[in-house]
């Protein structure tokens, strides 16, 4: 049977580290949830993500690990009462998993400098040119919203986390608000990054029924589909719709 | 102005900004704290005061002595935390001063924990602290209504001269919405605070802002004035909204805040599955929206009226008390921050439903 | 009578001209004239907002013709760190006693000092609660016979007595903090030049301010007015020493 849906050129990755990070609000979870499972799908043997989310208490990709978990991929995460918790715990395993680099390991950092932070303290097991560092761009959130904005956010994330930035993920969204439009004036924006900071746009990610438009046929970043997977009660799971 | 995504808790924030509010108060709380993160870099932006204070006790007497100079104040916390700060929300209703409280509503009693509730209902609306003293309450059920409704508290409070509380459970603070911001805000005109504000004997009287009254006739005098407001807050406060309200409801159901979206995607699902169910939200849980829930409880066809609430048969209380016995109330409620699914409300809907059918059965 | 006699001394304007509630032979109405007078001499009085605690003095409110707020027990120091912050051109005071200062407004004393709240608090220290009726209080000297400690304080039970004018001084944050005493004349008129100073480096927006001012409670002792006098000089002097604690010094480059 032929698929009717479109392909796009998705991300791919050479480094085995793939660190998420970015503002509030950017979507830095549900990017980090459906990379790992791309990465799942296109053949990647071990996956695992760890949530290092310190800052937020609610919607932090932990919530998804069950669905993760359904797919293969290993979820590091507080586990017991500690997953509803607003501890700033890391377990030791996120550690060893860093220092292993077996398969590809995801990490989902909190927002901002702050949530960055936590990144610090395991700076120093991180190996040079071992991993990407990838932020998660936003343009309809407060901070963000400007190319200064954006400056200011790699600078402030770059310094409390200790670890330089690799590239940007174009992920422009008004969560069920969103347009065509809205995600390609993102991805102008993250150009606009991109050249005044030195970092490659790594990929461009959108909801699914979205980036279907033909608006985003001539893009030429790979393009990550986005299912919504980390949803709020009262929305039912983009499969049902 | 267009519009952008924000969290609950910094919506509420800048929405406090934009209604005016030069001073701001807090200690960190799960889950509110970006409200104080995000007005520690806002504040000073905007000339404001932004103060962290060395407890909640101690944050809401802050608040007292801000809003006594007339200026638009305000704080936020979460359960533990209003709890700690009901001395002084009891002393500023006694001393006639507006001050705007925002609770995000984690589950309890006690330390309890972080996720949603709305466990803080009877504190909110019955009084919380000691006397005999009403605040004004408010509940939003999404992030540009609790945009909407911060702007209107601040308005409230200098109107009536009283601590005006905002309450949403944890999801309204934590979760991202698409929001927008009115490019001016405009009010209807308010009373001066140079009447009564304490600016410095100056060409007037000394003032003294209070709520000590030893003299009894004194201080029923004082309850009767205050009273006369809450009368007034009755008569003109009252907000509610309804949903899907219509001549087939067999059934309705009344929610507020998250919990009224949740009862929206179910009453959503049951019409398609032939089931008509209409939802009343109070938005004003304090003055509560008795005639307005009385006169859709008491339509022909509805049979009963199904309170659903994250927290167990608090608000419950009112809506029998508007309903005055002339439907039945039943409840359905999650507790302790487990917020209930559409699933589990159409459940309930169904199930009361066929209670009505069996005891029609029986006559 | 001589046509031009001159007034040599007479009521502050900001003292109302009202009879006070207080005991014959206690402070209070000393310590609110000297109050009043610097008010007065420093030229404040309109631009003033008093703190009143919950205590004996709770109603000094109607003593003092300024704006006034009345705080919940103990919070007078989080009231004027609100108002303060609203209004930095403000003068505002706290006048507080020990069950309000030190026991159940620790914290927010301690706070309100270490922030460097630009206000001033007079602290009136009789080594016992006054207004509920002469209990022990956190500064009741060991020994001494209250209703709640009828065989004298047990320090074995209860502790020391809490030296607030000490205690507040160990803090880093730049202040002044004197503890002064208002039973004989001279005293009176040490204990004035403190308050003076202290509202002139609030007015100056210097730093955070506390005179303690050891003060006597006949009623609740069991005293004459002067057997208490006798009593403040030979108990409390030797325990609660006089003395400037923390005088403030300009921060270096300023």
């Amino acid at each position: 049977m032929i698929s009717l849906v479109k392909q796009h050129r998705l991300p791919t990755f050479s480094k085995s580290i793939l660190i998420i990070v970015g503002g509030y609000g950017s979507g830095k979870s549900e990017v980090a949830v459906n990379l790992s499972r791309q990465l799942v799908n296109a053949g990647s043997a071990q996956v695992a993500i760890a949530d290092l989310d310190i800052v937020n208490p609610y919607f932090r990709s932990r919530e998804a690990s069950e669905q993760l978990t359904s797919l293969g991929i290993r979820t590091i995460n507080p586990t017991g009462g500690q997953h509803y918790a607003d501890l700033p715990i890391i377990l030791p395993e996120v550690k060893g998993a860093i220092e292993q680099r077996q398969g590809v390991l995801v990490l989902d950092v909190g927002g901002d400098d702050v949530g960055a932070r936590v990144l610090s303290s395991l700076s120093g097991s991180f190996e040079e040119g071992a991993y990407e560092m990838l932020l998660v761009l936003n343009g309809n959130r407060p901070f963000t919203a400007d190319l200064d904005g954006c400056l200011k956010m790699i600078n402030d994330i770059e310094s409390s986390s200790r670890l330089k930035f690799t590239g940007i993920v174009s992920n422009t969204h008004l969560l069920e608000e969103t347009t065509a439009q809205i995600a390609l004036d993102g991805l102008e924006l993250a150009r606009q990054v991109s050249r005044r900071s030195d970092l490659p746009v790594a990929f461009l990610s959108g909801l699914k029924e979205i980036i279907e438009c033909d608006e985003f046929d001539n893009v030429d970043v790979p393009i990550l589909p986005l299912e919504r997977l980390l949803l709020k009660p009262w929305e039912s799971s983009a499969g049902d719709e | 102005m267009a519009k952008v995504l924000m969290k609950g808790n910094e919506a509420i924030a800048e929405a406090a900004l934009r209604a005016g509010a030069e001073g701001y108060f807090c200690y960190p709380i799960t889950p509110q704290t970006e409200v104080a993160e995000y007005l520690s870099k806002r504040m000073p932006e905007v000339g404001g005061m932004f103060l962290q204070g060395e407890s909640e006790l101690a944050v809401a007497n802050m608040l007292f002595g801000a809003a006594s100079t007339g200026k638009r104040v305000f704080t936020t916390s979460s359960s533990p935390g209003i709890s700690l700060m009901q001395e002084a929300i009891s002393y500023m209703a006694g001393a006639e001063l507006p001050a705007v409280i925002i609770n995000i509503m984690r589950g309890g009693p006690g330390l309890g924990g972080i996720l949603p509730a709305q466990a803080d209902y009877f504190q909110a609306v019955k009084g919380g602290g000691h006397g005999d003293y009403r605040t004004l309450v408010l509940a939003p059920s999404t992030v540009q209504e609790a945009v909407d409704l911060t702007m209107l508290c601040f308005h409230l409070a200098q109107k009536y001269r009283n601590p005006v509380m905002m309450i949403g459970d944890g999801m309204i603070g934590q979760m991202m919405e698409a929001v927008e911001f009115p490019e001016s805000y405009e009010e209807p005109p308010l009373p001066s605070t140079d009447e009564w504000a304490a600016t410095g004997a100056l060409d007037r009287k000394a003032r003294i802002i209070k709520s000590l009254f030893l003299d009894p006739v004194g201080l029923e005098n004082n309850v009767l004035i205050l009273e006369k407001k809450y009368q007034q807050m009755i008569r003109e406060e009252v907000r509610c909204e309804s949903y899907k309200i219509s001549a087939e409801n067999k059934i309705l159901i009344v929610a507020y805040g998250t919990m009224a979206r949740i009862c929206q995607t179910a009453i959503d699902e049951l019409e398609a599955d032939g089931v008509s169910v209409g939802l009343f939200r109070p938005i004003s849980l304090y003055p509560f929206p008795e005639k307005e829930i009385l006169r859709e409880a008491t339509r022909k066809n509805i049979k009963s009226v199904l309170t659903i609430e994250m927290s167990m048969a608090q608000m419950m209380e009112d809506v029998e008390r508007a309903i005055q016995g002339r439907r039945p109330v039943h409840f359905f409620g999650r507790s302790g921050g487990i917020v209930p699914t559409p699933e589990e409300v159409k459940e309930q809907v169904l199930k009361v439903l066929s209670i009505k059918r069996r005891t029609a059965k029986k006559k | 009578m001589a046509v031009d006699s001159k007034t040599v001394f007479d009521r502050p304007v900001t003292l109302r001209d009202v009879v006070t509630h207080y005991c014959p032979g206690c402070t209070h109405g000393v310590i609110h004239r000297m109050v009043s007078e610097v008010l007065d001499e420093l030229g404040l009085r309109e631009r003033t907002c008093g703190v009143a605690p919950v205590g004996c003095s709770v109603l000094c409110y109607n003593y003092f013709d300024t704006d006034f707020m009345e705080a919940p027990h103990g919070r007078a120091p989080a009231l004027a760190t609100g108002f303060k912050r609203m209004r930095p051109d403000m003068i505002v005071f706290t006048y507080q006693g020990d069950g309000d200062l030190a026991s159940i407004g620790m914290g927010e004393i301690i706070h309100a000092a270490n922030r460097g709240e630009k206000f001033t608090t007079i602290f009136v220290n009789n080594a016992v609660y006054g207004m509920t009726g002469g209990q022990m209080a956190p500064t009741t000297l060991p020994g001494q016979i209250t209703t709640t400690c009828p065989m004298g304080r047990d320090t074995s039970l209860t502790g020391e007595p809490i030296r607030i004018a000490e205690l507040l001084s160990a803090l880093a944050t730049p202040g002044y903090i004197e503890r002064v005493a208002v039973h004989t004349p001279a005293h009176i008129l040490k204990a004035k030049k403190a308050i003076r100073k202290a509202f002139t480096l609030q007015r100056d927006n210097k730093c955070y301010t506390l005179v303690e001012v050891l003060s006597t409670c006949p009623t609740n002792w069991g005293n004459t007015p002067g057997e208490a006098i006798e009593w403040l000089d030979e108990n409390m002097m030797k325990y609660f020493p006089l003395g400037c604690y923390k005088d403030y010094v300009e921060p270096e480059g300023s």
